[in-house]
């Protein structure tokens, strides 16, 4: 880093500037957010209005015409309360994939790279992690609307135990058992069409019958008497499903996990052919 | 008055890192570095509206507990006011979930730009990009 003498202390008065300038901003941001009582200190006793309005009735079989039918909030709110915000940030997430493989396209096909990985400890380990890690991560997504996690949350985890597979057993690993791009690719489009279809679904089937539907409904309203129900009656057992958030956490699993892996895969591949060395 | 002491330490903590982060991403000439800031304000706002979701009355995840796959029980407004009572603010865990998300992928972009530059150019110095596009290079 080669930096011209004269500029030195011009760049000293500079940082400076900047310094009290954000320290000012910053300061400033605080004191409206204090004013403002967006915080507070201590806390606040109990929660603001709208938090109380969802956590009493996302859950509550007595007013049936509000809820979500899950007892998990978060979920409630991502999928089916503001379940179009979710939709357009999923839209956010493939629309930066594609402008990443955009800038890679040039990429050659990467089953040619000879490349065995790390030492044998290192493999063995990850190889246990690599069936390991998979079912947590499924189980994450299919427990999204009973327990903290969901479709976001398990594509995460298992968009990383890919990537540990790529980088302790070698490229050829994946790429040799029928993984590539155009197929990860295809995968995410497919979560997509899922969640697109059931977002979908309730007002089609409310354009047969002549009711008024919403997109992304989930349960029935006493103005849109049309709904995906809550529970399955299995041999006697009723299975809690949740509506159309259970069907959501799959389809953003899908869809998260393959474009997970795909731009995780595709930055080591960046810095294998860059550098030409052990990135 | 240790409470108040300890939430003041917390919020003056968060907003120390934030000015931090701010006055790196302006001064570092290192397009890595400034990378490296950017995802650490990231990771202060999304604690910082965490925090804010906190309140002090007794402390739970925003999950009605109990319930499983095949057993779910009748929970009607008397159960679920005191698990209003309980539970944390689950607006604002939605809000930091969609803001990871798409922030990640953001950052891996922003990576992939590095990338590129660091090819045409060389380098990731900022005063050397621009010493580098004076002279036509590139």
């Amino acid at each position: 880093m080669s930096s011209k003498p004269n500029e030195d202390r011009w760049g000293i008065i500079r940082d400076s500037i900047i310094a009290v300038l954000a320290s000012l901003l910053i300061v400033l941001f605080a004191a409206v957010l204090l004013s403002t009582g967006t915080i507070a200190i201590p806390p606040q006793s109990t929660n603001r209005p709208l938090a109380n309005y969802y956590l009493r009735t996302v859950f509550n079989h007595d007013l049936q015409w509000l809820w979500s039918s899950s007892p998990e909030t978060v979920s409630a709110i991502l999928l089916d309360h503001r379940g179009i915000d979710t939709v357009y940030g999923v839209g956010i997430f493939f629309i930066t994939i594609m402008a990443t493989l955009m800038l890679t396209s040039k990429l050659e096909n990467s089953s040619r790279v000879k490349d065995m990985g790390m030492d044998i400890i290192t493999r063995s380990v990850s190889k246990i992690i690599l069936l390991t890690l998979p079912v947590i991560a499924v189980s994450i997504a299919l427990h999204g609307h009973l327990a903290p996690g969901g479709g976001f949350q398990g594509g995460t985890v298992f968009a990383l135990a890919v990537s540990t597979a790529f980088i302790a057993l070698g490229q050829g690993f994946l790429w040799s058992r029928g993984w590539s791009r155009h197929r990860l690719l295809g995968l995410g489009v497919l979560g997509l069409v899922i969640i697109f279809s059931i977002a979908l679904a309730i007002p089609v089937a409310g354009l047969f019958r002549g009711l008024k539907t919403y997109i992304m409904q989930n349960q029935w309203k006493p103005w849109s008497p049309i709904g995906f129900g809550y529970a399955y009656n299995l041999y006697g057992l009723e299975i809690l499903y949740s509506g159309s958030l259970l069907f959501l956490n799959i389809a953003l699993f899908i869809a998260m996990s393959s474009g997970l892996t795909l731009v995780f895969t595709l930055l080591m591949l960046r810095e294998e052919h860059g550098k030409g060395g052990h990135g | 008055m240790i409470n108040d002491i300890l939430w003041s330490y917390i919020y003056a903590l968060v907003i120390t890192i934030i000015a931090l982060t701010i006055y790196g991403m302006a001064t570092r000439p290192n397009i890595v570095k400034k990378l490296i800031m950017l995802s650490m304000l990231f990771s202060t706002v999304c604690l910082m509206a965490v925090i804010i979701g906190v309140h002090s009355g007794s402390i739970k995840p925003p999950v009605y507990p109990g319930i499983t796959f095949t057993e779910h029980p009748w929970a009607g407004t008397a159960e679920l006011d005191i698990f209003s009572y309980e539970a944390v603010d689950p607006i604002l865990q939605v809000l930091v979930m969609v803001a990871i998300i798409i922030g990640s992928v953001v950052l891996l972009f922003l990576g992939y730009v590095a990338i590129m530059v660091y090819r045409r150019y060389g380098t990731l110095d900022m005063r050397l990009i621009e010493l580098r596009r004076r002279e036509g290079y590139g």
